[in-house]
């Protein structure tokens, strides 16, 4: 009661205001939390927590601790370790062709901005990427559907004769590169045409007197502009492409052999068609990792850029 | 088999019309036998394949009977699988009745997902089930864990399928061994002067596609996956011990590599779709495929070889005898239903002969030995006199029905198509497929 009695002292005009403003914004947050926590952080510790175990999905009464036993046997999966070599050369590759295609298509539509046929391009341009992955793979596997496709017929005309696209290990991974990147191309060249756009035109004016040329401009003027939109773009790419699934499931399906085997795909077999959610809790947890290892490292690399 | 077809369909709406007109009867017959569960919605699961027409034609019949709705949903075989055993592993009773594929149903006994329906048959008057006359090869891929889990409802067993105008254009005989068949497929990939006509299309892609396929094949190619598996056995699981990379496997593996150039391009990656369209489109001589499919060849509206097609049993290995693949799909109590009277109403409603009979006529795949000597049916699907010479001469244990077959196929058709692109010898493939599969069979207590 003496407490009471001594808080009850405590002058509440200058207090109460700023504990309720506090207590509203706190309020406010609630409902995300609850998302939060209900959506995602409760499943990843219940996955953490199923990685540890050998465990059917068909049997989660009967599971049997094993300690890191599925981690040390991820680890010396040779498949799994190729689904990890091949997300990585997928991810450096797409990447890699998205910035430098959506540089030059930034330039391109940079140099339109003021006709009106740049801007209806430009919408056009960005069609890929409202297209559902699943679609895209579909319609590709359609052109390049080596006795149906389009793809190999206008090769044919030409006198080549064009190869199983999706069939054969030296052209799979390739392909399904390639059309990640095509999907994908218009989302860099968005972000690097926003920043484009804001260099002043004195900054060009002023390296066409000194007698810049084209390549001068771009990397002296413009990569140093737009890096910290390309840093950014790039984080949400790897982010992506290590959540990349639908385009192999409809086209490769992992193969042939293990030439598009990805760290999603093989979590998915391991957790949907195998039902063995011990083991492909492991994978999830440990693709989960990877996302946060890269994103942390590009995160704090844009940040020393920025001070 | 254009005139084929029109036999089947105009039998098929004969069979209609008597059973619209003897509908009386038929409910009067049935209605003694079955209860009644009017307000009732039965929900059936099942594959999408060309039957679940010819089971959706037969729902009403089952409702003048006894007063229940019958809705039958279809899905691809992977989602089939996967949404069943989420279903299960939560409880659900979305649906009372499962056709599950025969393969699957150590998975489904062991995550009791089923309720067994052999004291069920032991109570029911055994001239409504007929158990006896099951074809057995098919039969026995209902039973697990010694008894009856559900009821086999239709069977798929392989032909081999082929091109008659072409075989008689260039006199060539149907080819019996493997070697033959590698005979005539290089000849029509090579010699017979139309290079839009390949000459063999088999299931190379990676995964379920070519790990079945090394099952389909082995028994015929003289070899056994595993070492008391193999026709007759009379335990197959007695001994697990894998046999992935014994000569006979591996020689025929080396036999899949060598079939590749004879086939469409792009067959390294052909799984059943694949094969079926590039044969109904008359892009390939020769096919093996599931009997399921074959009157889908002979339908005028999707299909170019119609009036072309023959079908012929199984090829084998020199010295070896035909084994003809068969699978299927069974039909199973949803352990968690909340409706099982009616569904097991429903199920050996739709198990009787006479029943089958009208399934068949409809479209669905004959798997009574009552249905293959049926004249009216043979006279409609004039490939049932080789479906049963094949259906009898087919082992029921193909392949492995225990809970780890999808991990096994699926590892094995790695290692299959691994071999069949060139990035592993068939030995090598081979050598690596049995550890991992012993591997996998040790952790899941199946292997000492």
């Amino acid at each position: 009661m003496a407490n009471a009695t001594e808080t009850s002292d405590v002058p509440r005009t200058a207090v109460r205001p700023a504990d309720d403003e506090r207590n509203v914004k706190l309020l406010f947050l609630v409902p995300a939390v609850v998302y939060l926590l209900l959506l995602s952080v409760v499943p990843f510790i219940y996955s953490v927590y199923l990685s540890l175990f050998d465990a059917r999905l068909t049997r989660l009464d009967r599971k049997f601790f094993i300690g890191l036993e599925n981690y040390q046997n991820l680890l010396t999966d040779p498949l799994f370790l190729k689904a990890i070599q091949n997300t990585v050369v997928l991810t450096v590759s797409s990447i890699s062709l998205e910035i430098v295609f959506g540089f030059l298509c930034a330039k391109v539509f940079l140099s339109l901005r003021e006709m009106r046929t740049g801007q209806v391009l430009r919408s056009l341009a960005i069609l890929p990427m409202m297209i559902t992955p699943i679609c895209v793979g579909l319609m590709f596997s359609y052109i390049l559907n080596p006795t149906l496709g389009v793809a190999n017929y206008l090769l044919s005309s030409i006198g080549v004769e064009g190869p199983s696209w999706f069939g054969d290990p030296t052209f799979a991974l390739p392909t399904v590169i390639f059309i990640n990147a095509w999907q994908w191309t218009p989302f860099m060249m968005l972000l690097m045409l926003a920043g484009l756009v804001s260099i002043p035109s004195s900054l060009y004016e002023a390296a066409e007197l000194e007698g810049a040329k084209w390549h001068h401009i771009a990397r002296w003027i413009e990569l140093p502009a737009i890096r910290d939109v390309i840093i950014i773009g790039l984080i949400l790419r790897v982010i992506d492409n290590l959540k990349l699934f639908d385009l192999v499931y409809v086209t490769t399906r992992g193969g042939p052999g293990d030439a598009t085997e990805l760290i999603t795909y093989f979590a998915y077999r391991q957790d949907f068609r195998f039902f063995q959610v011990g083991y492909g809790s492991a994978a999830a947890v440990i693709i989960l990792l990877m996302s946060i290892v890269v994103t942390t490292f590009a995160v704090s690399f844009l940040r020393r850029n920025q001070r | 088999m254009n005139r084929a077809m029109r036999r089947l369909k105009t039998t098929t709406t004969l069979a209609l019309s008597l059973a619209v007109v003897g509908g009386a009867a038929v409910a009067q017959d049935w209605g003694a036998e079955l209860g009644d569960h009017s307000g009732v919605t039965l929900r059936v699961q099942t594959i999408q394949d060309p039957f679940i027409s010819a089971l959706q034609e037969m729902g009403p019949t089952f409702t003048s009977v006894t007063g229940a709705d019958v809705t039958v949903e279809g899905f691809g075989y992977d989602p089939l699988y996967e949404r069943q055993i989420l279903a299960c592993s939560q409880g659900s009773d979305e649906f009372d009745v499962l056709f599950i594929d025969g393969i699957w149903v150590g998975a489904f006994v062991d995550g009791g997902c089923i309720d067994p329906v052999e004291p069920l048959v032991a109570e029911a008057d055994p001239e409504i089930i007929a158990m006896d006359d099951y074809i057995e090869s098919f039969a026995g891929q209902a039973y697990w864990d010694g008894q009856l889990q559900c009821l086999p409802i239709a069977g798929y067993w392989h032909m081999l399928h082929y091109r008659t105008d072409l075989f008689e254009q260039h006199g060539l005989e149907v080819p019996e061994t493997f070697d033959e068949l590698m005979d005539v497929a290089r000849f029509f990939a090579e010699d017979d002067g139309d290079p839009d006509v390949a000459g063999m299309a088999m299931n190379f892609q990676r995964g379920s596609a070519a790990g079945q396929q090394f099952f389909e094949w082995i028994y015929s190619a003289g070899g056994k996956p595993w070492e008391s598996n193999y026709p007759g056995s009379p335990d197959a699981y007695a001994d697990q011990t894998p046999l992935f990379n014994s000569s006979k496997a591996v020689e025929m593996i080396q036999f899949f590599k060598d079939m590749v150039p004879y086939g469409p391009p792009g067959v390294e990656q052909f799984a059943w779709d694949e094969r079926a369209n590039a044969f109904t489109q008359g892009r390939v001589a020769m096919i093996n495929n599931w009997s399921v499919r074959t009157p889908l060849f002979a339908d005028p509206e999707i299909s170019r070889v119609t009036d072309s097609f023959g079908v012929a049993m199984f090829p084998h290995a020199e010295g070896a005898e035909s084994v003809p693949p068969v699978g299927g799909w069974i039909m199973c109590l949803n352990a968690h239903s909340q409706q099982k009277d009616a569904a097991w109403d429903f199920m050996r409603w739709f198990a009787a002969p006479e029943t089958h009979k009208d399934f068949v006529m409809l479209g669905g795949p004959p798997s009574r030995h009552s249905a293959m000597q049926d004249e009216e049916i043979i006279a409609a699907q004039p490939w049932v006199p080789t479906l049963y010479e094949s259906a009898k001469a087919a082992w029921s244990e193909l392949r492995p029905r225990h809970e780890m077959t999808f991990e096994m196929i699926d590892a094995l058709g790695l290692q299959v198509n691994r071999a069949i692109i060139g990035d592993a010898t068939p030995q090598e493939a081979m050598d690596e497929a049995n550890e991992n599969i012993a591997q996998m069979l040790q952790r899941a207590g199946l292997l000492k």
